[in-house]
């Protein structure tokens, strides 16, 4: 019984903690016709950004103001060189907030930047009613 | 202490079989299927929407704005003509056409949402055109 109840326990932990690493709220855009991300596509030093619809920028679910984006881009890259930031962004997000993070990705020396979007949604989890393409 | 002598040798298995039991439950239960994500690749020529340097080679400009009246926003402008993304499809199919190498340039309105930038960027990789700059205004 105590084998189970530890197993159960590490189960747990692991999953929890794996939850919390990303802002929840974001919706994204469809995209199948992107670059498919798997595990190994991107290199590991890579940076993702999430932008919620509110426009809060955060980077493992840690809110976080451009300035300190731009600041934290400049110190991955004086350590790593060129890397590719990914950008997680809802759907409705304002684009004011989205050219913010941008800019300051771009004044801190990273010039490419990649958005995130759904290749394949399998989950159905999103709650936006599909809009009519017109 | 002492065991009392075994009838039958076997090793017992009961044990193994209900945490692997309840291991297959556990993961069956845990386990959702993940979505499959992409990411759309953009250049950014200057950190602030300075679009003076790209007059001079052939490329196509996209916009993503308002209309006229205000009203609708994220609507694309192609030529400055508000077209839908199937219009779109159509006329970056011809570009395509010609020259995949063909530069994109989207300029993206500050209060367009960012569902019509990934939109257009989803368009223009649907047609093979990958070297997209996006300007913000």
């Amino acid at each position: 019984m105590i084998d189970v109840v530890f197993e159960l326990i590490i189960f747990f932990v692991v999953t929890l903690t794996e939850a919390q690493k990303k802002d929840e709220t974001i919706e994204l855009e469809d995209g199948q016709h992107g670059v498919v991300l798997t595990p190994d596509e991107l290199p590991a030093q890579h940076m993702q950004i999430d932008v919620a619809k509110s426009g809060r920028i955060s980077m493992g679910n840690v809110t976080l103001l451009p300035d300190e984006i731009h600041r934290r881009v400049k110190e991955k890259k004086a350590r790593w060189g060129e890397f590719p930031i990914l950008i997680r962004a809802d759907f409705e997000t304002p684009h004011a907030a989205v050219h913010r993070v941008m800019d300051a990705c771009t004044s801190a020396g990273i010039w490419k930047l990649s958005f995130m979007a759904i290749g394949e949604d399998k989950t159905h989890e999103r709650k936006r009613i599909k809009k009519v393409r017109k | 202490m002492g065991r009392r002598p075994q009838e039958n040798p076997a090793l017992d298995m009961t044990p193994m079989i209900d945490v692997v039991f309840e291991l297959i439950i556990f993961f069956v239960v845990t386990i959702k299927q993940e979505d499959l994500y992409t990411r759309l690749n953009v250049n950014r020529p200057a950190a602030a929407g300075s679009s003076s340097s790209s007059s001079d080679d052939i490329s196509v400009k996209i916009d993503i704005g308002r209309r006229i009246d205000g009203n609708a926003q994220g609507v694309i402008l192609y030529n400055k003509r508000e077209v839908s993304r199937h219009e779109l499809d159509q006329n970056l199919r011809e570009i395509a056409h010609t020259s995949t190498k063909t530069p994109i340039i989207v300029t993206c309105e500050d209060s367009s949402p960012h569902k019509a930038l990934v939109d257009v960027l989803d368009i223009c990789y649907k047609n093979k055109l990958y070297s997209v700059s996006v300007f913000s205004m």
